[in-house]
């Protein structure tokens, strides 16, 4: 090896070294997504209690005023939560459903240009003159 | 055994420094089935590993938990000397692990221009990717415009190669590169391995059949259902492939 090369190298393996010391190591994206999908679910449900106690609070008054306060606070709070969980679930779990379905349209991809050479090379072949035979 | 001592056949001392790639005590599992029960494997730098075993021991699994393909359940897996459990394949791939999956990884209906064209991700100039691809497989050059999966199989091992290194690569895991080869091929590849390792890029390799491997390897390890079962220079360890296989 020339001594250019081999220095280099060594400037590369350096660099190399550097580049994992900077790197940033998260958690992975499957653990990620695991956890909002659990956190939209677990917002959902905190929405529909919240909505509960809102209405168990306001059943127990026949003044409008006074169930006001639980129609705001209880109700519409509730109402965000569920809407924030339903659509954190739907993002992951839809972002989950269609990461399988593009592995799926490539893999399918691939075996159909598999397919169409190997019925090409058989055409070829096929059309290919035969070799003359001496007699 | 310490990997790290010694020098590697080609002249190009191994050097004493933190190893490339480490694997310590990893466990990895496919749901509840634990298919790797603790490997301890070290990469110096500057060297070519291959990692030998018969179908089913675990050595694909091995060569995807140190590309960060697959999460080890226990222990853990060190590039150049930091912990790097859980880091994303992606972030490996740039900073320069790169790894040619079994069955090469190309894209059969991109041209091999295009297929080449992919790796300008990590900033490299198409250019560039080009003049290393072509400097090293000439042959690729006369086939640029060609449909990858027209070719034959050693040209698309080439292709797998030579894109994975236009990314200039400091650790390159090669899994299966005879798969499906005639052998001649895997000679002139396991030729250009060398010339790669020479270069100074440290290399684990996985193989099934290990003849050919062992002629570039300065060490083996051999790979018995999910354990590492013996360590060594590749010439201490040929006696002992044919009972590995056969189960003597």
């Amino acid at each position: 090896m020339k001594e250019g090369q081999v220095e280099t190298n060594h400037q590369r393996i350096a660099e190399f070294r550097e580049e994992i010391a900077s790197l940033t190591v998260r958690s992975p994206v499957d653990a990620a997504e695991r956890t909002w999908l659990l956190t939209g679910i677990g917002l959902g449900a905190l929405g529909v209690v919240v909505i509960l106690i809102a209405w168990f609070g306001a059943s127990g008054t026949a003044i409008v005023a006074e169930q006001i306060p639980y129609l705001i606070s209880g109700g519409l709070l509730g109402l965000g939560l569920i809407i924030a969980g339903g659509a954190l679930f739907v993002r992951y779990s839809l972002s989950r459903y269609l990461r399988f379905w593009l592995v799926r349209y490539l893999y399918e991809h691939r075996v159909q240009t598999d397919r169409m050479i190997e019925a090409l090379e058989r055409l070829e072949s096929a059309l290919r003159p035969a070799e003359p035979v001496d007699r | 055994m310490n990997p790290a001592a010694g020098s590697t056949g080609r002249g190009t001392a191994i050097t004493e420094t933190v190893p490339l790639l480490e694997l310590r005590g990893v466990k990895a599992s496919y749901g509840r089935i634990e298919v790797l029960h603790g490997i301890d494997l070290v990469v110096p730098e500057g060297s070519v590993v291959a990692l030998l075993g018969p179908n089913g021991a675990g050595k694909t699994t091995t060569l995807n938990v140190c590309a960060g393909l697959h999460k080890p359940i226990a222990g853990a897996v060190y590039i150049a000397g930091r912990r790097m459990n859980g880091v994303a394949p992606d972030a490996l791939a740039r900073v320069g692990v790169c790894t040619i999956p079994e069955g090469r990884g190309i894209f059969p209906n991109l041209t091999v221009r295009e297929n080449l064209q992919m790796m300008t991700f990590a900033g490299v100039s198409m250019q560039e990717v080009e003049a290393v691809a072509y400097e090293r497989f000439p042959r690729l050059a006369e086939r640029r415009n060609q449909l990858a999966g027209t070719m034959s199989g050693g040209e698309q091992q080439m292709l797998a190669m030579a894109r994975g290194l236009a990314t200039e690569p400091a650790l390159l895991l090669l899994d299966e590169l005879s798969m499906g080869l005639a052998p001649i091929i895997v000679e002139e590849l396991y030729g250009i391995v060398a010339q790669i390792a020479a270069e100074g890029v440290s290399i684990l390799v996985v193989e099934q059949f290990a003849r050919t491997v062992l002629g570039v390897a300065d060490l083996a390890a051999i790979m018995l259902q999910g354990r590492i079962v013996e360590v060594g220079p590749p010439s201490e360890l040929e006696a002992g492939l044919s009972s590995a296989y056969l189960g003597g």
